[in-house]
């Protein structure tokens, strides 16, 4: 048994009021697009029960919060959030322009080299296998394609 | 020295990709001349769930249409709505011609029709290839029901309004409409339940009778009415239906009533002419092989084609038929 | 002899080197993600569904579902050599397992345990053949009040099993029904939520959530505690049982076998209860039970036979009703759905050749597991070796390509991302996830189901309570929500369910 916090705990508060906040935005929302119709039950009828739900959820766990705050939950690597999630976002955003095979090449190399400090050698053969080998793979042998590059001078040499 | 390295890596790697260029530079250009690449699969895209009309209609002519063209060609389920996801994902994707789909009416010419259904396509998103059939709508009843014949089943419906259920394929549907034209001509009211999916959730609620009423196409009531699981009571058509040669027609039972589902096939608008003919041609061929046609048939349905340009004519007559008996089945609030 | 008919065409079907090939990789693909700490059994799924993208439909849906039982099976190597499990069915024989291992017998532990998923295994499979036709055709009963009543159910028990909190279960549940609220309604046609944006029209794809969710944020939530294992894998000729250890397995296989397969046809229990409860079993019933946790061969063979079984148990409520009993197999009945087939009574009437074929390659890969895993053991080992920079940097990739290619677009990784952090946020709050993987899939069915059944009845919600299927069925579901406030306690077995 962990000693009772005295409060409740920030984040679980950003997080009750999100809840709800969805939860009333659905009920709203709903209401909109119609609970009822002539021709029978709308198109808001679920997602209005689902708003209730949820706003009823949030008071119900901030009641339980208030009378006993739950333990502070683990705390993140947040470094490691933040680079696995910028290098995904960036990885994302240049993928239609560079192509899928210089993307992830330089994506994994990063997370190879820099991240996971591996030598050069097993850095490289990794990232290529995963990049250019992937691609082919997948393109020619499961006949799925990943994208190519945008910019007409890589796509002509196939990247 | 680590410098060194990587512009060694750099050389290992564009080299790798090199090497594949030839079998990938140029993809994307001219894609009329060389169409259907080979080893690209065409999607057909079906807006009902398997094991309906649509459905069986579009795995008939996909292996022929595969022969024709000589790619792979997939047919994806997209049930949903009516029909307004498929169609959604059909004119939404390019028009390459590797997306086609089945695109049967009144649900593809009404779902635009209906503001409240914020389509995001019209009749010019689609590009029609040609149509396969023209399916009439049907009236049965369970088996064991009290109702003899189609004036039994529509007095008693008068007599007490919505006291029985009857199912459609969904809102707006082919099957819809059939019920709201019904209460029109003859004011026999029943209470529609859409199953939106398609044929096949409709058949299996009448199965297991949690509905009353099954309005259908003739091809899904022919092989119920062969196992005595249905009792159909009229066609509504002009003439009786061939594989349901007992079954009286509307008409003949004293009820001015013509509707059914006129299904055929069409691409997002904007198909590069080469691809247009070349899809239209193999379509006309898939649709019109004599053992196609047979196994049609056999499942109770007629095959009428017509050619890309005649579809998109009758494709634009249904829309001004529909847009009359359009506020049947709108609703009122 | 209708049956046995139908599933030899379905042998023959599954017997051609390509399907075969498919079990193979399948079960190969689905040990390694079983191994690997980390991606559990719902992400791994999820992630390998684009490698079936281009696939007919029957090798696609064979090598889902041999990923899916060989998770099964994976998560016991780990379970036994590091006490760590590999996912959290397997959770429960690290007591036994591992000390197994601690006194040198690790190899006879693994291959009793191969051997129990092997029996499980197949004993629900005749089961789901047994139990398919009667059922499908009982499936007819099941009308739209019924069906949605069947998923209060499901969806009732899972949340009332999940975590501690039921409140925070109920959340997750609420959250996957808005999220699969999105897009055009699936009856009236208008666009919900989708906030203007054409490409939400669709809905949000399930596969990047389900990757996004767990995956993606499992990853993120990562210690720096996680360095690489230091494992030996046992000796070929240790691998060999004695025969005392059989005769004192088989008794505790066969209530593992009852146990699991009792579980496994009720929606919403998942596989880790099923094992929990054949070492509660085993405890109270075995006639060794003072010797459990010391390394006793019942605790091995029990839950991991008990696992297995649920694991193919499981596929019966989704091949005849169509409902996915847990996350796994929700995830499973998505691959299903994006193939055209639609599970349920259905299913074998309409797709009759591939059902079978799908049921015949489940006895193939229970036999391929068996002799996949026990010589192979040191292979499975040695990637654990591998370093976790190189394991994240990989699974990374596949995540990225998973995510692109089911609709070829890039918006569906920045879902993936988006929904990894959520995921993140949830597990930080200490929200269940598994409630909301389940109502992701059952959404639409069951906001489909209760629009149908409001028809029908035009408009009266009594319709629900007037039958008497669906009454018993919403009874018990509310039975199960209230059953806190009733004082009833749950049986302390299930509050330590690790998979929620």
């Amino acid at each position: 048994m962990t000693e009772r916090a005295p409060r409740v705990a920030p984040s679980v508060l950003v997080g009750i009021g999100s809840f709800a906040a969805v939860g009333t935005y659905t009920l709203i929302d709903s209401i909109g697009l119609g609970l009822w119709t002539s021709l029978g039950p709308g198109p808001g009828l679920f997602p209005f029960a689902m708003g209730v739900l949820l706003v009823a959820m949030s008071a119900l766990w901030l009641i339980q919060e208030l009378r006993s705050p739950s333990e502070a939950a683990a705390v993140v690597d947040r470094r490691l959030v933040i680079e696995v999630v910028v290098s995904l976002v960036i990885l994302a955003a240049v993928m239609d322009l560079l192509g899928f095979q210089l993307s992830m090449f330089f994506f994994l190399l990063y997370h190879l080299k820099l991240r996971g400090r591996r030598s050069w050698v097993s850095s490289l053969i990794i990232a290529v296998a995963g990049s250019f080998g992937a691609f082919y793979a997948f393109n020619y042998g499961l006949n799925v394609a990943l994208p190519v590059s945008a910019i007409p001078l890589l796509n002509t040499i196939g990247l | 020295m680590s410098r060194t390295r990587i512009a060694a890596a750099f050389a290992v790697a564009s080299l790798i990709a090199l090497t594949g260029c030839g079998a990938n530079a140029g993809a994307g250009n001219n894609a009329a001349d060389d169409f259907p690449r080979k080893g690209k699969t065409i999607d057909l895209v079906v807006a009902f769930s398997s094991g309906g009309a649509v459905d069986t209609a579009a795995r008939l002519i996909q292996p022929i249409l595969e022969e024709e063209l000589g790619t792979n060609v997939e047919v994806i389920n997209k049930p949903g709505a009516g029909g307004q996801i498929g169609y959604t994902q059909l004119t939404s994707a390019a028009p390459d011609g590797y997306t086609i789909g089945a695109t049967g009416s009144p649900s593809v010419v009404v779902s635009p029709l209906d503001p409240s259904r914020g389509a995001k396509y019209t009749r010019d998103s689609f590009q029609p290839l040609g149509r396969q059939v023209i399916d009439p709508t049907v009236i049965a009843v369970q088996p064991d029901s009290q109702y003899q014949t189609l004036k039994d089943l529509l007095d008693a419906a008068k007599a007490n309004p919505k006291s029985m259920t009857a199912s459609t394929t969904g809102l707006q549907t082919g099957e819809h409409f059939a019920l709201a034209q019904t209460q029109e001509t003859t004011g026999a009211e029943f209470a529609p339940v859409h199953f939106s999916e398609g044929a096949s959730q409709a058949t299996t609620a009448f199965l297991g009778k949690h509905v009353d009423v099954l309005v259908a196409n003739v091809s899904d009531v022919t092989d119920l009415t062969k196992q005595g699981k249905a009792r159909v009571l009229g066609v509504m058509s002009d003439e009786r239906a061939p594989s349901l040669p007992d079954v009286p027609t509307f008409k003949e039972s004293g009820y001015d009533l013509v509707a059914g589902t006129a299904r055929g096939y069409s691409a997002p608008a904007g198909l590069p002419d080469a691809v247009a003919k070349k899809l239209e041609a193999a379509i006309q061929k898939a649709i019109e092989d004599p053992a196609v046609v047979k196994k049609m048939e056999d499942l109770g349905l007629q095959t009428s084609y017509l050619s890309a340009a005649d579809y998109k004519q009758f494709w634009a007559n249904q829309e001004e038929d529909f847009k009359k008996v359009l506020p049947l089945v709108t609703k009122t609030d | 002899m209708d049956i046995f008919n139908d599933l030899l065409g379905g042998f023959a079907a599954a017997m051609t080197w390509q399907n075969l090939l498919f079990a193979f990789l399948g079960c190969l693909l689905g040990t390694i993600i079983g191994v690997l700490p980390g991606i559990g059994p719902v992400a791994g799924v999820a992630l390998l569904i684009p490698l079936t993208l281009n696939m007919d439909a029957t090798g696609a849906i064979i090598m889902l579902c041999a990923i899916f039982y060989g998770t099964a099976y994976g998560g016991t190597i780990t379970s036994v050599l590091l006490n760590t499990p590999g996912e959290a069915a397997s959770a429960i024989t690290t007591i036994d397992g591992y000390a197994m291992t601690k006194i040198g017998k690790a190899g006879a532990a693994l291959t009793i345990a191969a051997v129990g998923s092997f029996v499980g295994g197949t004993i629900a499979t005749i089961g789901l053949v047994a139990a398919a036709k009667p059922l499908g055709e009982l499936g007819l009963l099941v009308g739209p009040p019924e069906f949605f009543a069947l998923m209060v159910v499901g969806i009732s028990l899972l949340v009332a099993l999940a975590g501690k909190s039921m409140v925070k279960a109920v959340i997750s549940g609420a959250l996957g029904l808005l999220i699969a609220m999105v897009g055009i309604d699936p009856v009236a046609g208008a666009p919900r939520f989708t906030f203007g944006m054409d490409r939400l029209l669709d809905g949000v794809s399930f596969v990047a959530v389900i990757v996004g969710v767990f995956g993606l944020s499992e990853l993120l939530s990562y210690r720096k505690d996680t360095a690489t294992a230091n494992v030996h894998a046992p000796n070929f000729r240790s691998l060999l049982p004695t025969g005392k250890e059989w005769r004192r397995s088989a008794p505790a296989m066969a209530r593992g076998t009852g146990i699991g397969f009792g579980l496994g046809l009720i929606p919403g229990m998942t596989g880790s209860v099923s094992s929990l409860l054949a070492y509660g079993a085993e405890k109270k019933f075995s006639r060794h039970r003072n010797e459990l946790g010391k390394g006793a061969i019942e605790g091995v063979a029990g839950p991991e036979t008990a696992n297995n079984s649920h694991a193919n148990a499981a596929l019966i409520p989704l091949f005849t009703l169509g409902i996915p009993a847990s996350p796994t197999i929700a995830v499973l009945m998505g691959a299903f759905l994006q193939q055209g087939l639609t599970p349920g009574p259905t299913l074998f009437t309409e797709n009759s050749e591939i059902a079978w074929a799908i049921i015949a390659s489940l006895f193939i890969g229970n036999l391929l597991l068996l002799v996949l895993n026990v010589p192979l053991v040191g292979l499975w080992t040695s990637i654990l070796r591998v370093p976790s920079s190189i394991l994240t940097a990989l699974i990374l990739l596949f995540m990225v390509i998973g995510a692109y290619t089911i609709n070829f677009s890039v918006f569906d990784v920045f879902v993936m991302i988006g929904f990894g952090l959520l995921g993140l946020a949830l597990r930080h709050l200490d929200i269940p996830l598994a409630p909301m993987v389940l109502t992701l899939v059952l959404g639409p069915l069951m906001e489909r189901s209760l629009r149908e059944s409001l028809e029908i009845s035009q408009g009266d919600f009594g319709i629900f309570v007037n039958r008497p299927i669906s009454m018993v069925l919403i009874g018990l579901g509310l039975l199960i929500l209230f059953s806190p406030l009733l004082k009833l306690r749950k049986p302390r077995a299930l509050t330590e369910d690790p998979e929620t």
